[in-house]
């Protein structure tokens, strides 16, 4: 059970509104383990992006712990000061969303270069290089000098998930990384996930609307109302997931 | 993110974007001009062959100009903004910015501080960092060019979010905050520098309308302290508030006597109009039609202002009424037929008008009667004043 990379234990989150409280999560359990590309599946509204804000700590959980075992340490997640949790973070967890936010006035490079230089991971001079073989790794090392304006859309995520790995974070979270593309485009996007874990050994944890994708991950769970429901521990540990009737 | 990180960080992003040289000054540029486009050309080649995108564009901004751009999907607005900021460059002409030749013997690097330093930019889309706060991605423009002292910074991101109303958010993360918020942190981080110019494309297209309504307000507070905007939209609620509205139609900039005259034309029409009129000057107080003259043309006012006058018996002559820029005479002659009924003459500076041939005119009222509408209702308006003035001034003589 300890050998899991990722493990959220009952874990609430509670919005309040102006309308009165409102349960985004009403206690989800989960493991994740190393090396597994996991799909969690569901409705606008469902609490997809708000379990991914407490995997990586961007937002607050009300109750419950998330626990990370990553780069040789056991952090709980949400027992970190905010700025300890940045720099955590940063070494640990990359981030894609849907809309590619790359620098429109950095070319390629820059973009990847930046997150390097912002972080002490990598010496100034190691981090283009680094830039550059991550551009190749996504088959996009022409365009290295280009803006963004200047390549398409599927192209722009690419390089944006080349930015989340410049720091070479063990964990990918991605949240509807597809969901502004072109069905053939976003194929490709999906193409290149499989291809992280596959040969690059990262795990992945990726959230959609699209149903179309649940055959696709290593392991698909479904989310709604704030609960999830599926396999909520990997196949091969022990089960402590909470099962849903 | 504490001050050693930080430090180690902002040196390392500011060392890529450090270059000695900059784009040169120019000698020709008028001092209360902001940005000159100089006969640009734009062409793109693709499979399909060379397609020309801006098809030799001339156009100057004015120091604390408000300017919106309009203009249909793949007029070629986002590719002219692209040549003022520098993202793109031309296959041919000049771009002037605040005096600097930003494209003649400039690397992209070169650029690229100078950007920088001189323009702030905002996208519909926000741009911002998801991995920073919102404080930190208002910071990394003073990072990148090594402005404000080191320490300063980070208070003074604090005041530009406070300044756009996001002081309580500033250690969240974009992803935290509405797109309305995530819209004013980008332009927070636009104003990092306290650039002159503003560049703005499509900067509510993604924002319900409160937001964009408290975004237009911010711009109006900037043009009021002094600073250039130029902003590409689609909502007409904004153009209606900037000082000058640019249309561009395939690749050409409609003359802005023709849209502001005209503004129910459609854009081929204007365009038309624009290529069709000739450029006429008059000498102040010089007449530019008499009264029982032929008229054979409608003019559109492009500079200065023009006095419609009455002459009346012993001399004695009656202003009917003074027309500026953007409104237009000689409608009520091409639309009801027969001569001039008052004297037009220059005011007290040089005039330009645009006069377009009585059978252009009358030939896309035509197709376009919500504009012919929109004239006759001018027409009738000026005709019950003349009337009343002409009772009047004749009852008294």
């Amino acid at each position: 059970m300890s050998t899991s990379l990722i493990e959220l234990r009952d874990v609430v989150k509670i919005y309040s509104t102006a309308a009165g409280e409102f349960p985004a999560l009403k206690g989800v359990n989960l493991r994740v383990n190393s090396g597994e590309f996991l799909g969690i599946v569901g409705k606008s509204g469902a609490g997809k992006s708000t379990l991914l804000n407490m995997i990586n700590g961007v937002d607050q959980l009300t109750q419950g712990e998330v626990i990370v075992r990553a780069n040789g340490k056991s952090i709980s997640v949400h027992a970190l000061r905010e700025d300890e949790r940045a720099l955590w973070r940063g070494k640990t967890m990359g981030v894609v969303y849907q809309s590619f936010q790359l620098l429109p006035m950095l070319t390629l490079v820059e973009n990847i270069t930046l997150p390097m230089d912002l972080s002490d991971n990598f010496h100034p001079r190691q981090s283009k290089d680094r830039a550059m073989h991550l551009l190749e790794l996504m088959e996009l090392e022409e365009h290295a000098k280009k803006l963004p304006a200047f390549i398409s859309g599927g192209q722009q995520q690419r390089v944006a998930i080349a930015r989340a790995l410049a720091n070479d974070p063990p964990i990918l979270v991605a949240d509807e990384p597809t969901g502004s593309l072109d069905s053939v485009t976003a194929d490709h996007i999906f193409e290149v996930f499989e291809h992280l874990v596959a040969d690059q050994g990262k795990t992945i944890l990726m959230v959609t609307h699209d149903t179309s994708l649940s055959g696709r991950f290593s392991r698909c769970l479904t989310i709604a109302d704030g609960e999830l429901s599926g396999k909520t521990a990997p196949a091969d540990g022990p089960r402590r997931g909470r099962r849903k009737r | 993110m504490s001050l050693q990180v930080r430090s180690a960080r902002a040196g390392r992003v500011s060392s890529r974007l450090r270059h000695r040289s900059y784009p040169k000054r120019v000698e020709d540029f008028a001092s209360d001009s902001m940005i000159e486009l100089r006969g640009i050309v734009k062409r793109f080649s693709n499979a399909a062959g060379e397609f020309t995108v801006l098809k030799g564009i001339d156009l100057t901004i004015l120091r604390g100009e408000f300017v919106s751009i309009v203009g249909k999907s793949g007029s070629g607005k986002s590719t002219l903004l692209n040549m003022i900021t520098g993202i793109d460059h031309p296959s041919q002409g000049q771009v002037v910015v605040n005096g600097m030749d930003i494209y003649s013997g400039v690397t992209e690097s070169q650029r690229s501080r100078w950007r920088g330093e001189n323009l702030g930019i905002v996208f519909q889309f926000f741009q911002l960092l998801p991995m920073l706060t919102l404080l930190e991605n208002v910071m990394l423009p003073m990072d990148f060019v090594n402005r404000s002292g080191f320490d300063d910074r980070p208070q003074r991101a604090l005041e530009l979010l406070k300044m756009v109303g996001l002081e309580k958010y500033a250690n969240k993360l974009p992803v935290l905050v509405s797109t309305g918020q995530q819209q004013l942190a980008a332009i927070a981080r636009a104003m990092a520098c306290d650039p002159p110019v503003l560049i703005a494309d499509e900067p509510t297209g993604n924002l319900d309308s409160r937001s964009a309504a408290t975004i237009i307000e911010l711009f109006e507070r900037f043009v009021a302290q002094g600073k250039t905007i130029v902003m590409v939209t689609h909502d007409p609620s904004l153009t209606a508030r900037t000082h000058r509205n640019i249309v561009i139609f395939d690749g050409e900039l409609i003359d802005e006597a023709v849209s502001k005259s005209l503004p129910q034309l459609r854009h081929r029409h204007m365009i038309e109009f624009t290529k069709l009129a000739q450029k006429q000057l008059f000498r102040p107080h010089e007449t530019i039609l008499s009264r029982n003259q032929h008229v054979d043309h409608f003019f559109m006012i492009r500079k200065g202002h023009v006095e419609v006058v009455l002459q009346k018996r012993e001399n004695r002559e009656v202003i009917l009424s003074e027309l500026n820029p953007g409104e237009y005479f000689g409608e009520i002659e091409l639309m009801r037929g027969g001569k001039s009924i008052a004297n037009v003459r220059a005011g007290d500076r040089p005039v330009e008008v645009l006069a377009l041939p009585r059978a252009d005119f009358l030939r896309v009222m035509q197709e376009s009667p919500i504009t012919a509408e929109s004239v006759g209702q001018v027409v009738q308006k000026r005709l019950e004043q003349h009337r009343v003035v002409d009772r009047r001034k004749a009852g008294r003589a």
